[in-house]
């Protein structure tokens, strides 16, 4: 049986080392059955693969999906470095 | 009055492209140069930096990047640089270079850097060789950085890294995994010279400001950090207009 602290680990490993995904700043927190993904991504289409990749790899846990997509707008203000 | 826009992380491959190029395209009337702190790419494969250059390339200011671990993971980083490089754009390991910018001379040097930890939780140059070789890492590039740093005569002089020189803007990721994220000999390195900032990336969680413990500011421009195509930061003020977008 996996505990669930290995669940995680597994799961932030894999994430990081598939080759379709390799993303290292994903939050992984594991509820019951349930994972949350946390996190910040540069597009869609990643944060659909890494759910379709967990779901595959563990197909008995319930995923819910917080990982956002990183904004990319040009910014409006200055900082200045004194 | 120089303007420096910075970024890092912003892992390009071909879904990427075309996302960050609205806001590029606006950058010259922001800011003289664009300085990029490490994971260009997801994989650092050729194609990959091929993407990033057709991204981050072809703008009117120089564009000065260093590696990030992403970009190391095809161990094809020699390729990626020559890419980069055909590109204009400049890649420092290492080594330092000077822009002219109206009329000052910006001094940037860089390295990627490597972990290594923080005072009071950091690795030693002691035990197995695998220890012994990753110490030995971070020792070497710091050292080269203060080197790169030292050697640059100029108005205004920046640290380029992808690891952070300290943990302050680290603050947000997991206390266990700090010592993976950056080392304090970054922050050595930085203070030897008359560093006028400090910029990195590699921590998504982290946060944006911090200071070396010689006084340098830090600001860690990860994308998932600055949340923004860029940061602008002015130096060498002679007045404060923090306005970005032209009247």
């Amino acid at each position: 049986m996996t505990h669930q602290f290995d669940l995680e680990a597994e799961i932030q490993r894999l994430l990081t080392e598939h080759d379709r995904v390799a993303e290292q700043g994903i939050t992984v927190q594991h509820r019951e059955n349930v994972v949350v993904l946390g996190g910040e991504v540069e597009s869609a289409q990643r944060r659909d693969e890494i759910c379709r990749q967990i779901a595959t790899h563990f197909p008995d846990l319930e995923i819910t999906c917080d990982i956002g997509i990183t904004r990319a707008q040009a910014p409006a203000e200055v900082e200045e470095i004194s | 009055m120089i303007r420096i826009a910075a970024v890092g992380d912003v892992h390009v491959d071909k879904d990427v492209v075309g996302r960050y190029r609205p806001a590029l395209e606006e950058l010259p009337d922001r800011a003289d140069a664009l300085l990029i702190a490490g994971d260009l790419t997801r994989h650092g494969t050729v194609e990959e930096a091929k993407c990033f250059a057709t991204e981050f390339g072809g703008l009117r200011v120089p564009v000065v990047v260093v590696l990030g671990n992403h970009d190391h993971q095809s161990d094809q980083q020699e390729q990626v640089t020559e890419v980069l490089t055909d590109a204009g754009i400049t890649v420092l390991e290492g080594s330092a270079t000077v822009l002219e910018l109206h009329g000052h001379r910006l001094g940037i040097a860089g390295t990627k850097g490597f972990g290594g930890g923080f005072a009071g939780a950091c690795a030693s140059n002691f035990g197995e060789r695998e220890m012994k070789e990753f110490v030995e890492t971070t020792e070497v590039l710091s050292r080269r950085l203060g080197e790169a740093l030292r050697s640059v005569e100029c108005d205004a002089l920046v640290a380029l890294t992808h690891y952070s020189p300290v943990p302050e803007t680290l603050v947000g990721e997991p206390l266990e995994i700090y010592a993976f994220l950056g080392c304090y000999q970054l922050g050595q390195a930085i203070d030897s010279a008359h560093t006028t900032l400090a910029l990195h990336g590699h921590a998504h969680h982290g946060s944006e400001r911090g200071r070396t413990p010689g006084g340098v500011p830090v600001r860690n421009v990860a994308h998932p950090v600055i949340k923004q195509a860029y940061n602008v930061y002015q130096l060498l003020s002679e007045e404060v207009d923090a306005r970005l977008v032209p009247a």
